[in-house]
């Protein structure tokens, strides 16, 4: 009953609940649909990294001396159950030519099994039986087809594959490297092993391989440094939150603003209705009845407000994602749930706590008071 | 049973102080219909508050069915006013938002009763003023008789020992006046209800047993 006389307060003036309705529904859209942006942002950024969370690379440590990673340390690793796959890495800076051009480039070797793991061709296939295989950037600056001969130190190897533009990484610079197998790099080149990229199968065993390495191969010596790449998932993760947080919380201003509309409505409806909250309290309403009754009116407009408002931030979520981001794909994950609860939540509590200290009042007033009040 | 004892009320301005009530002395037994009269200001409605709990006396005692109000919380008053004492203002002062039916509930509300008894007790209630027929209406579609009556019944939700009428008659017309005045008649009569009522209309007194004259918050004793 107490919510039936609550519902038919608000209803006595529409216009100016329905206007705290709007200012509750337009906070909670701000909140939820930055927050399900910010989000959608973020996934679109990790998507990116999202193959190398689980990559270790092991490189050899300089600082102490180090300049290759020995072929032993190599096979402790392979051997190694939290390792999924091992891929061992020389790297050289060589003069290329090709016709009358030269260049200083970085060149690797690699089993072509990992090439092909780690890489994507767009012309040609990847096979590095005395051929390569080259990079999208350095194909397209210095116009080089599948079947062209390039000479890389004193030898000649046939173009075989051309590989897919794949951006930056952290390990390999792909864009611009040309790939020899293992065999084939010895020959024009007598350096080592300069990094490991190791592949692990879940999350959980990147730190049960750090804790191996320490223990065997940087056992006496640190022979060897690890650098794994979920720290920088981690940290791009952290970032987002941040921002993310920040931009949600320039967007609550609004439903600030909502809260002191309903304040102030709320106040005026107390003076308003002084005369009836004294007939309440003669006929045997107690002071918490009448906190009751008006808390629940507040209660009433979060609760429609942040309906609405979290229905509507759905579509603020993808109309945003698409201007922004170009894709609303992201729109309907998990975490969208959680923003539009977020936003439901906290519009229903700046709806109470804005009722808060009229209902106070209004239950404070002293019966006889409030019956002589015209 | 109701008794004043050297009840003084005053209120104080910023610059002086006014003696609504000056060391009054009542006794009014259960069932007993009493009419309070007086010039406007004599302190009557201030008398009527002090039964009615609603405002407390400066100094002196109000005791309503031997129980001493003063030593009574807000809640224990809260109590008292909605079990003990039924209000009849001049200006009726229903809920507007509530129909007739649901103002009558309203005090059983507060109360905690069931909603099919409190529902029929309303429904009953209306039928005892013969109002039933307005029972969905909300108090802007009745006329001021009808008005009085529903507030009437919502004075008797509670079944209360003591009706306070302050100028029930006051806004209605000769002949609804009347027709209030019987039905707060007949229920102090069959019901035993104590009835105390508050008026300067000089016709009133014939319903009373009793006349309690007042003047500068004093009784009248001349």
């Amino acid at each position: 009953m107490y919510l039936e006389l609550a519902k038919r307060n608000l209803e006595r003036t529409k216009v100016r609940s329905a206007l705290a309705v709007v200012g509750i529904v337009i906070g909670v859209m701000a909140i939820a649909s930055i927050g399900i942006f910010g989000e959608s942002l973020k996934a679109s950024v990790l998507e990116n990294f999202k193959d190398l969370a689980n990559e270790v690379i092991v490189t050899p440590a300089y600082s102490k001396g180090y300049t290759e990673i020995d072929k032993n340390d190599i096979t402790k690793l392979k051997k190694t159950s939290y390792a999924e796959c091992v891929i061992p890495v020389k790297v050289d800076q060589l003069i290329v030519s090709y016709k009358k051009s030269k260049l200083y480039n970085t060149i690797y070797g690699m089993d072509e099994k990992d090439v092909e793991r780690l890489f994507d061709v767009k012309d040609g296939s990847i096979k590095l039986k005395g051929s390569c295989v080259i990079g999208y950037k350095i194909a397209k600056d210095k116009n080089l087809r599948i079947g062209y001969k390039i000479r890389i130190g004193d030898k000649e190897f046939r173009i075989a594959g051309i590989l897919k533009d794949a951006g930056q990484r952290f390990d390999i610079n792909p864009d611009f490297a040309i790939f020899l197998s293992t065999k084939d790099f010895e020959k024009i080149s007598d350096k080592g092993y300069k990094m490991v990229i190791v592949k692990v199968g879940n999350l959980e065993n990147v730190n049960l391989l750090k804790e191996f390495i320490d223990k065997s191969i940087n056992a006496r010596k640190q022979k060897v440094n690890v650098f794994e790449l979920k720290i920088i998932i981690d940290r791009i993760n952290d970032v987002f939150s941040k921002i993310n947080t920040f931009l949600m919380a320039i967007a609550a201003v609004s439903l600030l603003v909502a809260g002191v509309s309903i304040l102030n409505i709320m106040l005026m409806s107390t003076i308003e209705r002084t005369k009836e909250i004294g007939i309440m309290r003669a006929i045997g309403a107690y002071r918490q009845t009448i906190l009751k009754i008006f808390l629940l009116e507040a209660l009433i407009l979060g609760v429609v407000g942040s309906s609405i408002g979290s229905i509507l931030s759905i579509l603020g979520g993808y109309v945003i994602d698409m201007l922004v981001l170009g894709s609303a794909k992201y729109v309907l994950a998990p975490s969208t749930a959680l923003y539009v609860a977020e936003g439901f939540f906290v519009g229903i509590t700046t709806a109470v706590l804005s009722g808060l200290y009229p209902a106070w009042k209004a239950s404070k007033f002293e019966p006889i008071e409030a019956l002589r009040y015209e | 049973m109701i008794k004043l004892v050297d009840v003084v009320k005053v209120y104080k301005t910023q610059f002086y102080e006014v003696y609504a009530l000056n060391g009054v002395n009542i006794e009014i037994k259960k069932g007993e219909f009493v009419a309070i009269m007086g010039p406007s200001g004599s302190g009557k409605s201030t008398l009527l508050n002090m039964i009615g709990c609603l405002d407390k006396p400066t100094k002196g005692e109000v005791i309503i069915d031997g129980i001493e109000t003063s030593k009574l919380n807000d809640k224990q008053l809260t109590e008292l006013r909605r079990d003990k004492i039924g209000f009849i203002f001049q200006q009726y002062n229903l809920i507007p938002t509530l129909t007739a039916l649901e103002n009558v509930e309203l005090p059983m509300i507060f109360k905690g009763i069931r909603k099919e008894d409190r529902e029929s007790r309303a429904k009953k209630l209306l039928k005892l003023v013969r109002i039933e027929e307005v029972a969905d209406r909300k108090p802007m579609e009745l006329s001021g008789g009808q008005q009085q009556r529903v507030a009437i019944a919502r004075a008797l939700a509670n079944n209360p020992s003591i009706l306070l009428c302050d100028e029930p008659t006051g806004n209605l017309d000769t002949k609804s006046g009347e027709a209030v005045m019987k039905i707060i008649k007949e229920l102090n009569e069959k019901e035993n209800v104590t009835v105390v009522l508050v008026t300067h209309d000089l016709s009133l007194s014939k319903y009373a047993d009793r006349t309690i004259k007042i003047r500068d918050g004093v009784v009248d004793v001349s």
